[in-house]
């Protein structure tokens, strides 16, 4: 299940949802939040999510694809907010379920990295009057090579 | 000549004024020959230009090497990705 919306999500639903199959032996979680990034009363924080209507899914759905091919996976659950989001709100929900742990774990951490550096999605922070957009960080793409060397190890 | 839908996303859009515009285009033409003739064309549309600049052809990421075909619907611009 791949969602972009603007409305909050429940990690109890979510969670049950990966339960499908009485193969499933482990379900790695991954939930991101909106942290504090001012100095400034969190209530004149605020936080937008703008994202490609159409292109942002089949990013989304790329990278679930990729999952799959890597890892012997049953069922897969990204959940991704937009629009606007104030400090402690939830953003984002990867789940992955699998028969083992180690598959979950791994193709969640995967799952996050790719999201992160390859899915139409870009944030801005704003406090009072003043709002920026965030730059992407060099370590996020740093993080995708692990992958690739995993691949060709 | 074609009529080809560009939007623009984030920052881009912000610098640049509009979400979108229609131009009419000779196809195949190259990513980084759109972003020249946008360059040119819209008013701040240097902006493009600026290192680190992405872009996508019918919401697959492209290069500035990749031909635009004839039969494209929609070519996208945009900064760095920064979800999750």
């Amino acid at each position: 299940m791949i969602l972009v919306q603007e409305e909050d999500f429940q990690v109890d639903a979510l969670y049950k949802s990966l339960l499908k199959s009485n193969q499933t032996g482990a379900v790695a979680m991954f939930v991101g939040l909106v942290r504090q990034f001012s100095d400034l009363p969190k209530e004149v924080c605020s936080f937008e999510l703008e994202h490609y209507p159409g292109m942002t899914e089949k990013n989304l759905q790329t990278i679930v694809d990729e999952a799959n091919t890597r890892w012997s996976l049953l069922d897969v659950c990204i959940v991704h907010r937009v629009g606007r989001l104030s400090v402690d709100d939830q953003i984002v929900f990867v789940g992955v379920s699998a028969s083992h742990r180690a598959e979950a774990f791994q193709a969640c951490d995967f799952i996050m990295d790719y999201l992160k550096s390859r899915a139409a999605f870009w944030k801005k922070e704003s406090q009072g009057s003043q709002s920026h957009w965030v730059e992407a960080k060099t370590n996020d793409e740093k993080s995708l090579e692990r992958w690739s060397k995993l691949r060709n190890s | 000549m074609s009529k080809v839908r560009v939007v623009f996303f984030a920052s881009l859009k912000e610098n640049l004024g509009q979400g979108e515009c229609l131009v009419e285009l000779a196809l195949p033409l190259s990513i980084a020959e759109l972003k020249r003739q946008l360059a040119d064309g819209l008013d701040k549309g240097e902006v493009l230009l600026e290192k680190g600049i992405q872009s996508s052809i019918d919401f697959e990421f492209a290069r500035d090497s990749d031909l635009i075909p004839e039969q494209v619907n929609e070519v996208a611009f945009f900064p760095p990705v920064t979800g999750g």
